[in-house]
């Protein structure tokens, strides 16, 4: 094709159709539109909310409480595990008051306010008007008491309603799969689970067992039903996971509906 | 219609999007805790009380478990009131107490002493259960307390592993305490060593017997390394082969019906197997190079052995009924003093590496090598125990030679043989 | 040197031979002069006694009334075989320890009568069992060079130690190859 350019470029526009040169600006402007409609640099947008960050430690034990440190969220007060650990503490805080005392010693455990001591030592010799005092005082610090339980009640609820709050949020979850409603129970349990679940290598044979529960919890995070799916064949394997689900009877907290779990165990994490 | 169908769409997507919080997926590959908190109680007087009784069962169920690598036990001073009840069936016991404190096991006793006897009753009771494991009535002599919760922890290893433990065995092992090496017993945890031999020359390497109460060895009482057997009760001692050279390295078969041993008698040092009456049966091996060190596997069909045929001293195995042999070491330019596990799975050997030699342990079709020894000094002759747990050795260091235990994987190393001696050439009976 | 060391014995021999005839002399001497009284009788069984006690035991030193020549001469040809050493984990003879064993066998050779046991030592590092039949190879190897030399069979036997009865229990690379021996010790 030897013609000249200008008789080409001629030709080329008179092959055109009448609307052509409609269609093709139509065309460029919507090519360029688009892209710019879609970065929204032309309408006003509120600026995004960032996600916020948070630290999932992968490296040790599930973390019991994945929201502690976030401002909206408080510590979770589990009342079967905790309580064993701060247990030695008043024990051996109580031991140097006085010592002809083991009975009460063995009730201020329970309570893990070592403070509030039994108030009166009622001393042998004491006058009437001492004793009332002694009355009065009493009551006072009863009244005292009661103000404080209702106090912690009450904090106990304000917490309760945060719990809700943090629950709904997305939290760090190690496997990245499920979706957001998902995410939040399922790792609670796992952690939950993990806990309660004392084995030791020296029981076994061999790391290469690997077990299935079915577990039904309701929405206040009692267990409901169990069932074995599989077992391992090893007796000792097992029965650890019998224990473990039965301390995991109660979660502690609420799920957001009854849910099923179907929970494999196995010893991938000790093989190396 | 038209409306009919949205409806049946809604419908559908609602369904969809309830199903779909169906069963939740959760994989645990991993305890929370890899040791079982275990509380153990002093033993409670039935009788008159008897602290010295109960405090030795303690330290020797202590010590036992501790060695298991089991358990992690709970701080005494945190117990409750039920650690002060006897407490003997699972009804008696306040199990709320225990799982206050996270214990998941929790072991209780009693004893009585009457009538020149001492009773002891021992219990385990599972916590989350609340029922109890195992539980025993041990009658003996007064002084057998640490006999008897030897055998309690045994029961307890049983009980949490489907494997009896092996603290009521014995280690046989050479002393030079006397000024000349002779052979010794002791108790797993060192206790109670007495002397077998006088011979007042050199005592070697000995090998308990499967079926009886007997230890075979080498000595030089009669100016010759000879091979000697002596029942450790009765005490009669017999000349089992002194032909001319070594007469070395002794070890029973699984039946306890023919002995492995190194003879030198022509001009060579080989594997032959003895009758235990000392005659030759078969000779093992023909190779111009040193051949030492036997030891059987549990089947009682093959023998692991040093040969330096390939230049340096490696272990080998040879077959019995066939006379085959199987390289199993290829690393290392030393492996000596193999010891194959009452199990089958591990063949257990030291190996010279910078100069100082360390136990490794490996499968006996040579897969799986690691090591398990790490550290100053010579650690050498590992030789496994009756439940192929725990492996005993003897440690070089600084010039004074020691005997150590470990576990199977190389944790938990602890000494057993009092200082003031050289004590080395260990050797672990059967259960006893 | 190897002269004036025989002649120094048959010296000594000699000088021996004469020390021990005497005193048989003086008992007899008197024997003849006991009948006179019996108080010399006695004391003439007295030393009569004294020394067979003397001659029952055998000593390696120069005791004053020694007649168990021939063992101490034994004892001292012994002393003067000299111990040969070894590289770790062999117990092929060295040139070193060839020479020593040429200068051994002629000792060897002039003393027929001399029985000696050959032992074989090793380091205390490695296993027990091991080292006993290293230590046997070296004895053996010994012994099989100092035959090549002339030295009858008969006149040596071998016996291993293995890693038993070091020298120096120092535990560092000296004492290590002080450890690595053959050595000849009179076989009784």
């Amino acid at each position: 094709m030897n013609l000249p350019k200008k008789q080409s470029w001629r030709r080329l526009h008179s092959r055109f159709e009448p609307g052509f040169k409609r269609m093709l600006l139509l065309s460029v402007a919507i090519h360029f539109l688009v892209p710019v409609l879609y970065t929204g640099v032309l309408y006003f947008s509120p600026p995004r909310e960032k996600p916020p960050v948070y630290r999932v430690n992968l490296v040790n034990k599930p973390v019991k409480n994945p929201q502690a440190g976030r401002p909206e969220a408080s510590p979770k007060k589990k009342k079967t595990v905790t309580k064993a650990k701060p247990k030695p503490k008043p024990v051996v805080k109580s031991k140097p008051k006085p010592a002809p005392k083991p009975k009460p010693e063995a009730k201020k455990v329970v309570k893990p306010k070592p403070k509030p001591e039994p108030v009166a030592k009622p001393e042998p010799t004491i006058s009437k008007a001492q004793e009332q005092d002694f009355q009065q005082k009493i009551e006072a610090m009863r009244r005292e008491k009661e103000r404080e339980d209702r106090l912690a009640a009450l904090r106990a609820e304000l917490e309760k309603e945060r719990e809700k709050i943090a629950a709904e949020t997305p939290v760090g979850e190690v496997t990245g799969k499920g979706d957001e409603e998902g995410i939040a129970y399922a790792s609670f349990v796992k952690a939950f689970i993990t806990e309660q679940w004392r084995l030791s290598k020296y029981q076994l044979p061999s790391l290469n067992l690997e077990a299935e529960w079915k577990l039904i919890y309701n929405a206040e995070g009692q267990l409901i039903h169990k069932k074995v799916v599989s077992g391992s064949g090893n007796k000792m394997f097992d029965d650890s996971l019998l224990r473990a689900i039965m301390k995991s009877q109660n979660l502690g907290r609420e799920l957001e509906e009854q849910t099923e779990f179907e929970v494999t165990f196995n010893l991938r994490e000790m093989q190396n | 219609m038209i409306i009919g169908r949205k409806v049946l769409l809604l419908l559908l997507t609602l369904l969809f999007s309830v199903s779909s919080a169906g069963a939740v997926k959760i994989e645990i590959s991993a305890p929370g805790e890899q040791e079982i908190p275990l509380a153990l109680t002093s033993f409670l007087p039935m009788g008159t009380a008897q602290p010295e009784i109960a405090a030795e069962i303690n330290a020797v169920l202590q010590a036992d478990l501790g060695l298991s690598g089991l358990f992690s036990l709970v701080d005494r001073a945190s117990f409750l009131s039920d650690a002060d009840k006897l407490g003997l069936s699972s009804v008696l016991v306040d199990f709320s107490q225990w799982k206050l404190l996270g214990a998941e096991a929790v072991i209780k006793g009693g004893y009585r002493v009457e009538g020149g006897r001492l009773i002891v009753e021992a219990r385990l009771f599972d916590v989350i259960s609340r029922r109890m494991l195992t539980g025993r009535r041990y009658i003996g002599k007064p002084e057998e307390a640490r006999r008897i919760a030897h055998t309690f922890a045994d029961q307890v290893m049983l009980s949490m592993t489907g494997t009896k433990g092996p603290f009521s065995s014995r280690i046989a092992y050479i002393s030079n305490r006397t000024g000349k090496k002779e052979l010794y017993l002791m108790e797993v945890d060192g206790h109670a060593p007495i002397r077998l031999t006088n011979h007042r020359g050199i005592v070697l390497n000995p090998d308990f017997s499967p079926v009886g109460k007997e230890l075979i060895f080498t000595s030089y009482k009669k100016g010759n390394p000879d091979l000697y057997r002596k029942e450790i009760y009765a005490g009669r001692e017999a000349r089992l082969s002194h032909r001319q050279g070594l007469n070395i390295g002794g070890r029973y078969s699984p039946d306890g019906r023919e002995i492995a041993v190194t003879l030198s008698k022509d001009k060579n040092s080989e594997l032959y197997l003895l009758g235990t009456d000392g005659t030759i049966h078969k000779r093992l091996t023909n190779h111009w190079g040193i051949d030492v060190d036997p030891s059987w596997s549990p089947a009682g069909d093959k023998v692991a052995f040093v040969s330096d045929r390939r230049g340096n001293p490696h272990v080998y195995i040879v077959d019995v009924d066939s006379l085959e042999v199987k390289r199993l070491t290829f690393d290392g330019k030393y492996n000596a003093t193999p010891a194959w596990s009452p199990n089958g799975e591990r063949i257990a050997f030291a190996r010279m590496e910078n100069g100082s030699f360390d136990i490794y342990t490996i499968k006996p079709d040579g897969s799986d090598e690691r090591r398990l020894t790490f550290g100053s000094g010579n650690k050498e002759h590992p030789r496994w125990s009756p439940d192929s747990r725990f492996l005993v050795y003897s440690l070089d260091r600084d010039g004074e030679k020691a005997i150590y235990l470990m576990r199977a994987d190389g944790t938990g190393n602890r000494r057993i043989s009092a200082a003031g001696g050289d004590d080395s050439h260990p050797a672990w009976s059967g259960y006893w | 040197m190897q002269k004036i060391t025989l002649t120094r014995l048959f010296i000594l021999l000699v000088l021996v031979t004469l020390l021990s005839a005497g005193c048989a002399k003086k008992a007899a001497m008197d024997d003849t002069q006991a009948t006179d009284g019996t108080q010399a009788v006695e004391e003439t069984q007295m030393q009569e006694q004294e020394i067979s006690a003397v001659e029952e035991q055998p000593v390696s030193d120069m005791a004053a009334g020694d007649t168990n020549a021939a063992m101490m001469e034994a004892e001292t040809l012994v002393r003067k075989l000299t111990r040969i050493y070894f590289d770790f984990d062999q117990y092929v003879l060295t040139k070193t320890a060839q020479d020593t064993l040429y200068a051994n066998a002629q000792i060897l050779k002039a003393a027929p009568a001399l029985k000696v046991v050959v032992e074989g030592h090793c380091d205390e590092r490695g296993s027990d069992e091991y080292n006993l039949a290293l230590g046997e190879k070296r004895a053996i190897a010994t012994k099989n060079y100092l035959v090549s030399l002339g030295v009858p069979m008969d006149q040596l036997s071998t016996i291993s130690y293995g890693e038993e009865v070091p020298l120096d229990m120092g535990g560092s690379e000296d004492a290590w190859a002080k450890n690595r021996r053959a050595e000849f010790t009179l076989q009784r």
